[in-house]
């Protein structure tokens, strides 16, 4: 009897879903998945043995299947019960903003401690999440910034038609947190720097930084203690940038592998919390296989400078990033082996750093411009230099906010020594500034 | 088309059924069939289905030729001719590219490499048929007379794309008239069951863990998570090959047919040849009976021949030399298990168990990874990483620990620790009765939930 009950209730499964699938009606647009569902396809012998045929089905079946929306919204329950979820050791820290309270002072202080200072520092307040002792910050830029970015980079290309002006924003951290339930800032990641991608014009070049790292998700991609990208981080922007370009990116095959251990970096200074310190980062890095001479300049002069390295072998500890080009300097000319003639300027944050290292294999003199720091001006660079790339490298902080934009936007005409540009320019480039203040 | 996906379950098996059941005529049933798996393989090969008739033609004609000639030198060269022929059919479709790297290596080839795609199930339908040239050869069995029945034997949708490899000899009988009753059928029902479940809530949530482990940039992986993720890859081979095989023997037993068992809980092993007695059993016997004892077996050049059997077997696993590194490795391990067979069998049963599943666990990277750098590099990371982060791998075993206990509990060879006539195993058994068709329904439902949702969804085994 319980043989043909088992049998029984197998066919009834069996044949009872084909039969609903007949009998109830066909819906052709999903609501939640926002697309339209497969249509059953039309037969054709190419179709058939290219595969594609028989494909369209078994999707059209997937599509079509009763209760399928029920089934997917029940599938959660399982994952549940495999485990126990939520078991990371995660918390959530905010930060008021500076200078409202005492303990902002003492954040002061520590800020001053730190060996590179960015926007990060200066700029940001609010959450951040620590799981496992990684931190991540909880924020992701804005589509509206997003489009005042594109139209300071979009200004550029408009002023520098014979060049190629390139968009190449990292995203945060937030957008690769591990555990599901922020998993909405990886989608507000990718939206902020899409409105940037929507908005360039006059031929400016999105290099999509954010696809490249997102298809590499798994890989840990940034410090857990530092706000910076890791190596790998950097060097899958530098494929989105190579691929955007059109240029072939070195493998990491290709260069020479390093390592530097117990790296404990901002985020831990920025938190002081012990499960951070607890899990020290390692930095893995790799130098392209490029001689090189760099020169770090001064506020005037572009060929005279103290000599500088790409790779600061000796960097560690706090100062761990600062391996690539020393950390932070105004301005920086690195001459490379590769004689080509083409030259390139990236304009930078600290998140540029450790990705501008990877373009020696492709300029024959790379110049690397930080946005704060840098006296002197970019359009003269540009012109005098000949040079043939502009690539805007920063961290999502420095694209989304008006202070930095306008930082960017100045470095074309400060030092007193700016060519003609538009008035529209020159309008923005106050309102910029402006707003530093 | 795979098993476990809706296109099989909720459409061509329901189709199947009812046209096969649709009259008791056994020529009506064997045409049904025959039709059923060539449309189930022509589904996902519209084109390598010519090459998968050829070879049945091929062989049923030289089935009949050999049994005609029997003891004659015709017969042999005909069952030597019709064996390199297949032999040679696979070498070229599954081996081409892998041969012209390598000789291109040393000489450069007049011609382009071979770019053609591997038929599916064309080392499973090749080894069948030259089992099946060889028995007749032997005079084990009888040719095969009905071209439609030996069509269908070939081409039997249960067995074709991934295996169990099934000899002529075993469903002989059941080829030319097959008896269904209740009890059949109910004992196919509960082993589909058992085996989608395998598949899609096992295997698949094993592959997730060893894509995010193992599919990654490697000098990010700490030691324990290298040893983890090759542990998930061991769970994701086993739960996907032998989900495959009881999806299979369920489907054969709703059709009236009795396939071989495939597996028996080989992560119970207690040494490694334990093991492969245990693992894809259909593929250790052909080895045996059609390689190892012909070169000689354990008469003379033992150990030549268990390395040469092994070797062979490593290499259809895949045409990459980490096939025949991982296929070297048991060989030599099953060597030096001969030898060391004095220390074995006065070691502790928990202390072979353990060293058996270290080595199987071990082998596993030998297996996955085909890149012999990142080969090296993985291994190096299974005993010394610069990483040591282990974070992620925290909340991953938290987030599954109620499914790893669930993995266990399938591994456990329950079979043999409680024997037939076992007191507990009777009342268990008897209590269960009533249970099993809601749990193979509850199993039924979940599969087909988790295959709503997915849509990532191949059988690892299919490329072999």
């Amino acid at each position: 009897m319980n043989k043909k009950i088992n049998v029984l209730l197998f066919f009834t499964v069996l044949f009872g879903f084909p039969l609903l699938t007949l009998l109830l009606p066909k819906v052709d647009y999903s609501e939640d998945e926002k697309r339209k569902l497969a249509q059953f396809p039309v037969f054709s012998w190419e179709s058939y043995l290219a595969g594609h045929w028989t494909n369209k089905i078994d999707k059209y079946f997937d599509d079509h299947f009763p209760f399928r929306r029920a089934l997917i919204s029940w599938t959660p329950l399982f994952h549940a019960a495999k485990g126990f979820e939520s078991k990371n050791e995660e918390r959530v820290v905010v930060f008021k903003r500076k200078g409202k309270s005492p303990k902002e002072q003492a954040k002061a202080e520590i800020r001053d401690t730190l060996t590179f200072l960015d926007e990060f520092e200066e700029n940001f307040s609010g959450a951040m999440v620590i799981i496992d002792g990684c931190v991540y910050p909880m924020g992701a830029g804005s589509p509206k910034m997003g489009k005042a970015f594109a139209s300071m980079v979009s200004e550029y290309a408009q002023r520098f038609p014979e060049i190629r002006v390139f968009s190449a924003v990292a995203p945060l951290s937030s957008a690769f947190i591990p555990v599901e339930k922020y998993r909405h800032y990886n989608t507000k990641n990718r939206n902020s720097l899409l409105a940037i991608k929507n908005n360039l014009t006059n031929g400016a070049i999105f290099s999509d930084v954010f696809e490249e790292l997102n298809n590499h998700s798994r890989t840990k991609l940034y410090f857990g203690t530092d706000h910076h990208w890791k190596p790998i981080g950097a060097y899958y922007a530098y494929v989105a940038f190579c691929k955007s370009a059109g240029i072939q990116p070195v493998p990491l095959t290709k260069m020479t592998k390093k390592v530097k251990y117990n790296f404990v970096g901002t985020m831990y200074q920025y938190t002081k919390d012990p499960t951070v310190k607890a899990h020290p980062d390692t930095m893995e890095y790799w130098e392209p296989q490029v001689e090189t001479v760099a020169t770090n300049l001064g506020s005037q002069s572009t060929t005279k400078g103290t000599s500088a390295k790409v790779f600061y072998e000796t960097s560690s500890g706090g100062n761990t990033y600062s391996t690539f080009l020393g950390g932070d300097h105004p301005l920086m000319r690195i001459q490379t082996s590769v004689k080509n003639g083409k030259k390139a300027v990236v304009v930078k944050n600290s998140m540029g750093n450790a990705f501008a290292v990877y373009l020696i294999s492709h300029y024959e003199e790379v110049w690397v411009v930080d946005l704060r720091y840098s006296k002197q001006n970019l359009a003269k660079i540009i012109r005098e230099q000949h040079i043939n790339d502009l690539v805007f490298a920063v961290g999502m902080y420095a694209a989304m906010s008006n202070g930095t934009i306008g930082m960017m936007r100045r470095l074309a005409f400060q030092g007193g020594t700016a060519e003609k540009g538009t008035k529209a320019l020159k309008n923005t480039t106050r309102l910029g500034t402006d707003s530093i203040k | 088309m795979v098993f476990s996906s809706l296109t099989f379950l909720y459409f061509f098996l329901p189709l199947s059924l009812v046209f096969h059941y649709a009259s008791k005529n056994d020529l009506y049933r064997n045409i049904t069939l025959t039709i059923f798996s060539l449309v189930f393989y022509a589904w996902a090969e519209p084109f390598w289905i010519f090459l998968m008739v050829f070879t049945a033609i091929l062989n049923y004609g030289a089935g009949l030729f050999i049994e005609q000639r029997s003891g004659s030198h015709y017969a042999k060269i005909a069952m030597i001719s019709t064996v390199v022929v297949n032999l040679l059919l696979l070498i070229a479709f599954k081996y081409g590219g892998f041969l012209y790297d390598n000789l291109n290596y040393f000489i450069s080839l007049p011609f382009d490499k071979p770019t053609n795609t591997l038929p599916i199930g064309i080392s499973f339908y090749t080894f069948m048929v030259i089992s099946y040239i060889v028995d007749i050869y032997r005079r084990e069995i009888k040719a095969q007379r009905n071209p439609l029945n030996f069509l269908m034997f070939i081409s039997l949708f249960q067995h074709l794309v991934a295996g169990p490899i099934v000899r002529y000899s075993q469903i002989e009988a059941q080829i030319a008239r097959r008896k269904v009753d209740w009890s059949q059928l109910s004992s196919g029902v509960t082993r589909f069951s058992i085996g989608l479940f395998k598949k899609v809530a096992i295997a698949n949530v094993a592959g997730v863990l060893v894509d995010k482990y193992l599919n990654t940039q490697l000098f990010e992986l700490s030691s324990v998570e290298s040893w983890f993720g090759i542990l998930m890859f061991s769970v994701q081979l086993y739960f996907d090959f032998s989900g495959y095989s009881d999806m299979a023997i369920g489907l054969a037993k709703l059709f009236g047919f009795d396939f071989h068992e495939n597996f028996r809980h080989p992560y119970a092993a207690v040494s490694v040849a334990d093991f492969y007695r245990r693992w894809h059993i259909s593929l250790g016997k052909f080895f045996r009976d059609y390689v190892y004892i012909p070169m000689g077996g354990n008469r003379k050049y033992h150990d030549r021949n268990i390395f040469v059997v092994w070797f062979l077997t490593g290499f259809w696993h895949g045409a990459n030399w980490n096939f025949a590194l991982w296929g070297a490795y048991f060989g030599i391990l099953m060597i030096l298990e001969k030898h060391m067979k004095f220390i074995l069998d006065k070691t502790p049963r928990i202390f072979k168990h353990s060293y058996t599943l270290l080595l199987i666990v071990f082998s596993r990277a030998l297996f996955y990874f085909t890149d012999f750098k990142q080969l090296r590099y993985f291994v190096g990371n299974l005993f010394y990483s610069t990483n040591n982060s282990t974070s992620g791998l925290k909340s991953d075993i938290s987030a599954h620990i109620f499914w790893f206990a669930l993995v266990v509990l399938f591994c456990i060879p329950w079979d043999e620790i409680f024997h037939k006539e076992h007191q507990f195993r009777v009342k268990a058994e008897k209590s269960y009765l009533y249970l099993q068709p809601f749990v193979n329904a509850c199993l039924i439902f979940i599969s087909t939930m988790l295959l709503v949702n997915a849509t990532f969804n191949p059988f690892l085994y299919t490329r072999f």
